[in-house]
């Protein structure tokens, strides 16, 4: 029996998070019955994404160049690295404007659970870059437990080769009000709080 | 919300999350240890957008209070709220944390409600925020854990001839059998009587006690994980290379 075109598309469109076949049937009439030029437009990026985009060799962030242009700039401060789960992260910090340093993107988390270690993260690739540009180490994985659990690890691992590594705070919204946060925030910032100098 | 759906609806249960996945665009799929119920997958719609409540509610290690509606293998959450009283665990203290949920997630099955242990997860995780010595927490909680699975373990005595345990004697532990008296044969685990009855006692301060309990537990509890991988095992280890 062969698989039609039609199937063999709604199979591939399943790789993607989230689409079951419902989803992936939706998606396939739409691209042929409404939007010919888009699925086309769709099959060229992916093909050229797929096979162009790497990882740069400094920060782990998708690029399609050996060093991507933030690790290429000359105007980053590179006594300073961040380091963040996802590219999406990364792009946060940017866009609040607050930094001027370094990154390195984990692509993921530790999440033993999931089966996810050490190993699945490389995190050798992060020793060999913090070995060879010597720097402070700021993490900014995300405040779930998974996220806590691999600043644990990152900040033994770090501070075990002498690199000096902070975590980012945790705390309330700016412009935020109590009756609005939800009751794990306001707990950890009233456990955190700090003692005011005037 | 339908009429069936509505009797099937549980308010205000008081739970943990063990774990959870991403699920569908802005879903999450929760693995719940309720008190009440057992474990449960329940979905929580939404969880993931940027600006969902839930988000800072549905904490691992958190006691939380969940409503929820529906039956079959997966619920559909309704509410959660937070309940606190139990602070954040940090370093190694989280670690023996994923430890705990991962013997769960492994060794307890669907909508079987385990009250007693529950509570003793609940002060299990006081434990370990509150004091320094995780290995004597984990120890006690294997061991309840085992226990309200239906593997009590017998510590005191002699399988068979029923003899109490002497300190000063050596005896092997032979899985799905019990305490045996050390008389050369090759089977089973070796362990010392001292050990047996720190044990039984609960008492871990002793190195030896301390050293031989974690591996006979580790033999039990493989045995009973049929040769399942316990992943926080492999992070605990590399972190100690460090
Ligand atoms: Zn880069």
């Amino acid at each position: 029996m062969t698989v039609s075109y039609l199937d063999n598309l709604m199979a591939a469109l399943r790789c993607l998070p989230g689409v079951g076949p419902k989803s992936a049937q939706r998606m396939a009439y739409h691209l042929l019955q409404r939007d010919r030029v888009g699925a086309l437009q769709l099959a060229s990026a992916l093909q050229k994404a797929a096979s162009n985009v790497q990882h740069c060799s400094k920060c782990n962030n998708f690029s399609e160049l050996e060093v991507c242009e933030l690790c290429a700039s000359t105007r980053r401060d590179e006594g300073q690295l961040c380091v963040v789960e996802m590219p999406a992260d990364l792009l946060m910090i940017e866009q609040a404007q607050c930094y001027r340093g370094m990154y390195y993107v984990l692509m993921g988390r530790l999440s033993p659970l999931d089966g996810i270690g050490a190993k699945q993260l490389h995190l050798e690739r992060l020793v060999k870059r913090v070995q060879q540009h010597p720097c402070e180490v700021i993490l900014a994985t995300n405040f779930t437990v998974e996220g806590d659990a691999t600043a644990h690890y990152l900040a033994t691992l770090l501070q075990s080769l002498g690199v000096r590594v902070s975590r980012i705070a945790r705390g309330l919204p700016v412009g935020g009000e109590l009756e609005q946060v939800d009751s794990g925030t306001l707990a950890q910032a009233v456990l955190e709080r700090r003692e005011l100098t005037v | 919300m339908t009429a069936a759906s509505r009797q099937n609806r549980q308010q205000d249960e008081l739970a943990f999350i063990l774990h959870s996945h991403p699920f569908r665009e802005t879903s999450l799929l929760l693995d719940v240890f309720s008190r009440h119920h057992g474990r449960l997958a329940i979905v929580a719609r939404g969880a993931r957008r940027p600006r969902s409540a839930l988000r800072g509610v549905l904490m691992g290690f958190q006691p939380v209070t969940l409503s929820w509606f529906g039956k079959g293998e997966v619920r559909t959450l309704h509410s959660a709220e937070w309940q606190g009283g139990q602070p954040y665990l940090q370093g190694t203290a989280l670690m023996c944390g994923f430890y705990l949920n991962e013997l769960l997630v492994n060794l307890l099955g669907r909508d079987d409600a385990h009250e007693q242990l529950f509570d003793y997860y609940r002060a299990t995780l006081q434990r370990l925020a509150h004091e320094a010595d995780h290995a004597a927490t984990l120890r006690c909680f294997e061991k309840h854990l085992l226990q309200e699975l239906g593997y009590a373990l017998e510590l005191e005595r002699e399988a068979g001839s029923r003899q109490p345990v002497l300190a000063e004697a050596r005896y092997r532990y032979v899985i799905e059998h019990g305490v045996v008296a050390d008389d050369g044969r090759m089977d089973g685990f070796p362990i010392s009587g001292k050990t047996l009855l720190a044990m039984t006692a609960d008492d871990y301060s002793d190195p030896q006690v301390a050293q031989q309990s974690k591996q006979l537990m580790r033999v039990l509890i493989n045995h009973h994980l049929g040769g399942r991988v316990l992943h926080t095992r492999e992070l605990v280890k590399d972190l100690q290379k460090l």
